[in-house]
């Protein structure tokens, strides 16, 4: 093993990590607000995939507008999701959403593999993506740069309009306290929506980035990232946005480190190695790493 | 300015209003009063949307001769734009925002940011410790102090009536007075109030007039002083003979 391999182990964990990270951001924000799993989070993922496949092909769009479609649609279907499956069963008990979460997740997906079938596809990304760029001793492909600085950027985006906007504030006040929020004049309907909104958004510019890195899609390509992602929100501390953060990047070195640094033989249990990893962080710090005790106010 | 008629609320499986009918006039402090579990708190939750009543109506006018709105069908957040501010019980401060985020969330739906930051600022001048901890989370506040941050936050929607759960739960006595004063304060400033205490001797000193509430319903109402000097008052709140 030489210096340099490892770079490029902690390079792929970096990029891995960055889209752990932006999926884990959205199970954290919409159980930080509604005391919602949202099972359903990883499918929006593989629609944000299939966004882009359609804007690429379909429209033949420029990389930029084909991010933007990808925010807006998976903006759009968090919305719908929230309005049509969760905010009839406010108030119900936790299970209830639970439940509502996996009815969604299987529709989408079945949905999908009706729609464009189980059939993985590949979709051709501009040449420029693929270019190979040296940094550091490495030659790094134009898409992993991209994948990580676009993460970055809205990770940073994300954390300044929470702790400075209006809005920011009303909904930390929200994921608080339902009534006094209330008695602030503030619609928790609309934060809740706001919350799907962008947890949804960085999920689907996620399934983007995925897709983009490894040209190759299907339906139930959100299913196995989401679930991580889940593990990294638990680890990182569920509710917490710098510790979904920290989660998704934690969770994704290790698990390409474990792969890259064992002998092969142990590569096939990549997925075993991330969900005993989960246990044991779990044992050790029941509320993760930056969550507080996840007991809900009265 | 307020008037309750004949508010029924069941919570749960209990009728925790009984018919409850009453009134404030603009300008007035009225004490509510009773024992624990009296429907004191469910009164200044269905005025403020948070709970539904099952019947009865209650109406709001912010001013004199302006129109009357039925709360009864408004959601909480379009009555704390009417004009009416819930302090609720307990406290509770928002822990996860800092001092000065607790004061400006409860100008919510205003958008005048000058006029918003000036009324940060009075209210710091008020209380000053609330300048000196501005960056603090809320939680972090002695219990006089979070009283203080959410009398002000309440204050930052501009009422035109302030309904007040208890300010003086868990304080010491010196620092009730000092709450006492501060609404005498609120009141000199335009702002009517509803207020609801266990402690009935300050809220009967201090309140216009006061309803006496016993299991959902009203049993007694008169002015302070009226209820002040009533036997059964003293024996059942005054912790008299």
């Amino acid at each position: 093993m030489n210096g340099a391999y490892l770079l490029s182990q902690v390079a792929n964990g970096l990029i891995l990590g960055s889209m752990y990270a932006l999926i884990a951001i959205g199970f954290s924000m919409i159980y930080g607000i509604v005391r919602l799993i949202n099972f359903a989070h990883g499918d929006i993922f593989t629609i944000g995939a299939f966004a882009t496949l359609a804007s690429i092909a379909v429209i033949q769009a420029p990389f930029p507008v084909v991010l933007a479609i990808v925010l807006v649609v998976g903006a759009a279907v968090g919305l719908l999701i929230e309005r049509a499956a969760f905010r009839p069963m406010r108030g119900a008990p936790q299970v209830t959403g639970f439940i509502a979460s996996l009815a969604v997740s299987i529709i989408i997906e079945n949905l999908a593999v009706l729609t464009v079938s189980a059939q993985p596809r590949t979709f051709a990304v501009p040449a420029y993506l693929n270019r190979l760029i040296p940094l550091g001793g490495l030659n790094v492909r134009m898409i992993d740069i991209a994948i990580v600085l676009l993460a970055i950027i809205l990770m940073i985006a994300l954390v300044l309009f929470v702790r400075f906007t209006k809005i920011g504030v009303a909904m930390r006040a929200t994921a608080e306290n339902y009534d006094v929020a209330r008695l602030m004049g503030i619609n928790i309907n609309r934060m809740i929506g706001i919350a799907f909104a962008i947890g949804s958004a960085l999920a689907a510019v996620a399934g983007l980035m995925w897709g983009t890195k490894y040209g190759q899609i299907s339906p139930l390509m959100g299913v196995l990232p989401g679930l991580k992602a889940f593990v990294a929100a638990v680890i990182g501390g569920v509710g917490s946005i710098t510790g979904a953060v920290l989660g998704g990047y934690v969770l994704g070195m290790a698990e390409v480190l474990f792969v890259g640094l064992l002998p092969p033989e142990y590569s096939g249990y990549r997925n075993a190695f991330v969900f005993g990893a989960l246990i044991l962080v779990l044992l050790v710090m029941p509320n993760g790493i930056l969550g507080r005790s996840t007991e809900q106010r009265a | 300015m307020l008037r309750l008629e004949d508010v029924h609320v069941r919570r749960g499986g209990t009728h925790a209003l009984r018919g409850v009918s009453l009134e404030i006039e603009e300008g007035e402090i009225v004490a509510l009063i009773g024992a624990n579990g009296a429907g004191k708190t469910t009164t200044l939750a269905t005025i403020s949307g948070l709970l539904r009543p099952q019947s009865g109506r209650i109406l709001f006018a912010p001013g004199r001769g302006e129109p009357e709105r039925d709360l009864t069908k408004m959601r909480a957040e379009d009555i704390v734009a009417a004009g009416i501010s819930h302090c609720p019980e307990g406290r509770q401060v928002f822990a996860n925002l800092s001092v000065t985020e607790n004061l400006r969330i409860g100008a919510y739906l205003r958008n005048d940011k000058a006029a918003i930051e000036k009324d940060v600022a009075d209210i710091q001048a008020q209380f000053p410790i609330l300048r000196s901890r501005a960056q603090l989370p809320g939680d972090r506040l002695s219990g006089g102090e979070q009283m203080m941050l959410v009398i002000g936050r309440a204050l930052m929607s501009k009422p035109r009536l302030l309904l007040l759960d208890e300010p003086s739960l868990g304080l010491a006595p010196q620092l009730v007075e000092q709450i006492f004063d501060i609404l005498a304060e609120i009141r000199r400033q335009g702002v009517t109030v509803l207020l609801v205490e266990q402690n009935a001797s300050m809220a009967l000193e201090l309140g216009d007039r006061a309803y006496v509430l016993e299991a959902g319903s009203l049993v007694l109402h008169g002015s302070g002083r009226e209820l002040a000097g009533n036997p059964d008052i003293q024996r059942a709140y005054l912790g008299g003979a």
